[in-house]
């Protein structure tokens, strides 16, 4: 990852995250809140790589923090995991697959809610399972919806990484 | 060429993938643990500490980006409210609508009831008061029927001769006489009102004790016929019905039963008879609870 990519990745994090926190947070549907930050981490991590990812996701989660006023760090520690995971995914298996972010969303969504809801269960903090689950099925369907058009544009910023710059542990060998 | 030997490529080796591998996994080790220690610091000083005041430089440095952002989103956020607020005052309307036609229908019931229960308690009333007519015990019943129209002068009741009801029983409500028992079934019974043609039932002024008889007049009134000009009869007054005077011709109506009251007495000088008009006191266009006055002893 060139440091120019380092610095529209953190751009489009930083852009996120404050739309995340002043816009999209008080979009309420059916209970549910679209994650623009968490789409945009998950485009950049099938895109750059689970250390991008994760550092993004530190990085990303640290400004929704310290906006928020919220535990520092919290939500950090969750988007950290997430970032890594998907990129993890993306490097390997999720590799070139069209269906990858749809199915990244998906699945990284039901797994960031119920990562907030332990972590905040374990603080001794508000944790409403039933609100949370109830919320998870509309919160895919609206991450889903933003998940082309983020897709498309953090894939336009940030141009699919050489197979060379990408970790290649599963790479078969031929 | 193919029992030749092929000089196989020597295997390229990945030195970096295993560093790659160290590096990837101690960057997100590192980073879970800085989250794990902001947490902790986070959490166990949430109100004071160096992290607590870093948080607060972060915040105001990121505030002058969250009102551009909120001032940004705020055309589209109205934009959303607005239509929002629209959907759900389209909801919100259905449901209220639907709410009022079922509260009106609520209260209509509420209100027949009630007016049902005031029948009930004047009939409880005069059933239980001092005017009931000694010699008789009271079937209540509910009227199924009611007069249908201006030629129709009979109701049906709930009540026939399983109950006790007897044929030519006097039928009252609470405020008066209503009519006599002209037809009976084992669970029901015709009732003919006062108010039909052929009804005459004995009466007298309460006040002024002058004997007459009442039918049906006009417009929904009786008439106190057979009173002599001589007699004297008020506008005011109360009339009642006369009862039994001779025991070998028993009347069909006991003593006292209230009728209705004097609404104008007229004096005719073609007239052999006062023309004296009563508006009876039951409202027999609008019976829900009557009771059968049925003789004790048989006849």
């Amino acid at each position: 990852m060139s440091l120019a990519d380092g610095v529209k990745a953190a751009v489009l994090l930083f852009v996120a995250a404050i739309a995340q926190v002043s816009i999209f947070s008080q979009l309420h549907v059916f209970g549910a809140v679209p994650d623009f930050l968490l789409v945009s981490l998950v485009a950049l991590s099938l895109l750059r790589g689970s250390v991008a990812g994760a550092a993004g996701g530190f990085f990303a989660g640290l400004l929704v923090d310290t906006a928020s006023l919220g535990t520092l760090g919290l939500t950090s520690l969750v988007l950290t995991l997430a970032g890594y995971w998907i990129g993890r995914y993306g490097e390997t298996t999720g590799r070139d697959r069209a269906h990858a972010p749809f199915l990244s969303i998906g699945v990284v969504t039901v797994l960031y809610e119920l990562g907030l809801l332990v972590v905040h269960f374990v603080l001794g903090e508000s944790a409403p399972a039933g609100a949370v689950v109830r919320s998870i099925g509309p919160a895919i369907v609206l991450n889903l919806i933003l998940t082309a058009p983020v897709y498309a544009v953090v894939r336009r910023l940030l141009r699919p990484a050489e197979r060379e710059e990408l970790s290649a542990e599963v790479q078969l060998l031929g | 060429m193919l029992a030749s030997s092929v000089q196989r490529s020597k295997p390229t080796p990945y030195p970096s993938k295993a560093r790659s591998a160290l590096i990837r996994r101690t960057v997100v080790v590192v980073l879970v643990l800085i989250a794990l220690t902001l947490v902790t610091i986070s959490f166990r000083s949430p109100r004071s500490g160096p992290v607590h005041g870093l948080q607060g430089a972060g915040s105001t440095a990121l505030h002058p980006f969250q009102i551009a952002a909120t001032r940004v989103a705020q055309p589209f956020r109205d934009a959303y409210s607005y239509i929002d607020g629209l959907t759900k005052a389209k909801a919100e309307n259905k449901k209220l609508k639907k709410e009022l036609i079922e509260y009106r229908a609520a209260q209509i019931r509420a209100a027949a009831a009630a007016a049902k229960e005031e029948q009930v308690v004047k009939l409880l009333h005069f059933v239980q008061g001092p005017t009931f007519p000694n010699g008789y015990r009271a079937i209540s019943t509910e009227v199924t029927s009611f007069p249908s129209g201006p030629f129709t002068h009979s109701l049906t009741i709930a009540a026939g001769s399983a109950n006790g009801v007897r044929l030519n029983s006097p039928v009252v409500s609470g405020d008066g006489l209503v009519g006599i028992v002209s037809n009976l079934f084992p669970h029901s019974a015709k009732v003919t009102l006062i108010s039909d043609p052929n009804s005459y039932v004995a009466a007298r002024d309460l006040q002024t004790r002058v004997r007459g008889g009442v039918r049906p007049g006009a417009g929904g009134t009786l008439i106190l016929d057979q009173v002599q000009k001589t007699e004297v009869v008020k506008q005011g007054d109360e009339v009642v019905t006369d009862g039994t005077h001779n025991a070998r011709l028993p009347d069909l109506y006991p003593y006292g039963i209230p009728i209705g009251r004097v609404t104008s007495v007229g004096v005719a000088d073609t007239a052999s008879f006062l023309q004296v008009q009563v508006q009876p006191f039951a409202n027999l266009g609008s019976l829900d609870a009557v009771a059968v006055l049925v003789p004790t002893k048989h006849r």
